[in-house]
């Protein structure tokens, strides 16, 4: 179609307002008229698509609105949104069905009138016209519905690509400050931060454990510690760094925590409950003491024993827990009958409230498993403080070193196992 | 595993009333050991296991599940039954205040007064003070 001054006066001069009048509607000829044009914008802020909230719609109607070639602006802003060929007609049907909305425009100027003479056809035209803008009306509902969710869904995309891109940078971020730190294989941050600082615990350890060598050949046997002592303390503080590290990740995700993954692999195969066991440490300790008095021997016995008993008390917690949770999930009909009261509310034992009753139960169980990492490590720790006040200085140094050198070879253990040649497949 | 770990936890439950405070005070002023904690608490457990294997046999109160520590620490304070004759020296490093306020569940009571938690009995035990004050209480049979 061909848009010229005029092509609205030429068009819209053949239509009716208020559909059914002989006289040819001029309705919208009044272009150049002093109370259209105000018309015109009227209809187009009743427009139906525009109240549907529409931005789409709305804003080439109201920035075209406010020049003065209005009329054009109509025309113009229909076929980007309407291709369909009888776009002049539906906005005429659309502006007919307005009619009742627009008292103010003038009324429909018989003088015009270049109509076929033939008025059967006009009336089915007519309703045709209707047809083709009631099914124009709906297609552009449905498509700005599609749009709105195609927004919906980009906005929450977009939010996760952010939210993913800065756990990456994060990652990478440290891993630039520290080369060689694996990436954190968690997406939870407090476990992903968890394993970094394990990492980064590790390396420090490394240092002190180094450290400690050099000390302990330095000096000689005979002149008084505090080096050596200030070097135990601050090692039995990395410890607790750790603990206190461990403790948190496990609040957040106990089962992570109790699998080791965290560990290099050998590690894992000595884990107890989340760590290495109390009496194990003094096995590792013991022979690189060299020669204790005889009160320490006695000590460091004694101390041995109520590690293990202490270690034996927790570990038939676990069982007793295990089987705790082992029965709550076991949904056994015949004692559950009888149970609480409001219990049988004729549904039978297997009602949803019933099930509900018995899955809290499962879960308060596992809530206790981090109490149990809390109190294995808690253990740790005092075993390590109560063998620090056993020894000497020196001893405790020698033994921390003894300590940190066994963790290492632990470690480079793993990546060898790791490396090491396979079959190929 | 005993009778009464092979029963099913619902029968388990009737056969274990849930103590109330005057059954706690009564146990604590009567009893050398009490380990007072919630049902079904695995916690309890332990401290029973490290106990026994000292040769002590504790008394087990369980209470119900929104039992508040504090409040029953509190309640049993009030009637002064920290009188036995325990040596005071073991515990001072819980004073009244402090004991208060961390209590939680296990609560370990020996020779009528309150230890602590589970970590308080496990580090006196560590420490090697755990069997003087058991036998000071009366607890053990030499």
């Amino acid at each position: 179609m061909e848009l010229y001054p005029g092509y609205l006066d030429d068009h819209f001069s053949i239509l009716k307002l208020r559909g059914g009048s002989a006289a040819p509607g001029g309705g919208y000829m009044p272009m150049p008229s002093a109370a259209a044009p105000m018309g015109i914008y009227d209809r187009r802020h009743h427009h139906p698509l525009a109240d549907a909230g529409a931005a789409v719609w709305a804003e080439p109607f109201r920035y075209m609105a406010s020049g003065s070639g209005a009329a054009h602006g109509v025309e113009l802003a229909e076929p980007k949104f309407e291709p369909h060929p009888m776009a002049p007609h539906d906005v005429h049907d659309l502006a007919l069905h307005e009619g009742a909305h627009m008292p103010a425009l003038p009324s429909p100027d018989s003088s015009d009138d270049q109509e076929p003479a033939r008025p059967g056809h006009k009336e089915r035209r007519l309703a045709q016209n209707r047809e083709a803008a009631r099914k124009s009306r709906l297609r552009k509902k449905a498509y700005i519905q599609n749009l709105e969710t195609s927004k919906m869904k980009l906005a929450r995309m977009e939010q996760e690509l952010h939210r993913v891109r800065q756990q990456a940078l994060y990652a990478a971020g440290t891993s630039t400050t520290h080369p060689g730190l694996p990436l954190p294989s968690s997406f939870d941050p407090v476990v992903a931060a968890f394993e970094i600082e394990h990492a980064r615990w590790v390396e420090e350890q490394s240092r002190q454990t180094r450290e400690l060598r050099a000390a302990l050949q330095q000096q000689h046997p005979d002149t008084p510690e505090p080096r050596l002592r200030a070097l135990a303390e601050a090692g039995l503080a990395h410890y607790d760094r750790m603990f206190l590290a461990k403790a948190a990740a496990a609040r957040r995700d106990v089962f992570f925590v109790m699998s080791g993954a965290w560990r290099p692999a050998a590690e894992r195969f000595f884990l107890w409950i989340a760590g290495f066991r109390p009496s194990d440490l003094l096995n590792v300790l013991a022979p690189q003491l060299g020669p204790l008095a005889e009160e320490q021997r006695a000590k460091v016995a004694r101390l041995r024993q109520t590690a293990r008993q202490a270690e034996d008390a927790l570990s038939q917690g676990m069982d007793k827990l295990q089987q705790s949770l082992a029965d709550s999930l076991l949904l056994s009909a015949a004692t559950d009958q009888e149970d609480d009261e409001g219990f049988d509310d004729g549904a039978g034992s297997y009602s949803y409230s019933y099930v509900a009753r018995r899955m809290g139960g499962a879960m308060r169980r596992l809530e206790e498993l981090a109490g149990f990492v809390e109190q294995a490590d808690h253990l740790r720790q005092e075993t390590l403080r109560n063998m620090y006040r056993i020894l000497t200085p020196r001893q405790a140094a020698v033994g921390l070193l003894a300590l940190g050198d066994y963790s290492q070879r632990l470690h480079a253990l793993s990546t060898l196992w790791a490396a090491r040649p396979r079959e190929p497949v | 595993m005993n009778m009464q770990e092979a029963m099913a936890p619902a029968q388990l439950r009737q056969m274990v009333a849930v103590a109330s405070t005057g059954d706690v005070r009564r146990a604590v002023e009567q009893k050398p050991v009490v380990v007072v904690g919630r049902w079904g608490c695995c916690m309890v457990h332990v401290a029973r296991r490290l106990l026994l294997g000292q040769g002590a046999n504790p008394a087990v109160l369980e209470v119900g599940d929104d039992a508040d520590p504090a409040a029953l620490v509190a309640a049993l304070r009030s009637k002064d039954i920290s009188t036995r004759g325990v040596a005071d020296v073991v515990f001072d490093a819980c004073g009244a205040a402090a004991t208060a306020r961390h209590a939680a569940f296990p609560a370990v009571f020996i020779g009528g007064r309150l230890v602590g938690g589970l970590d308080r009995l496990m580090s006196m035990h560590i420490a090697g003070e755990l069997v003087p004050v058991l036998k000071q209480a009366g607890a053990l049979w030499l």
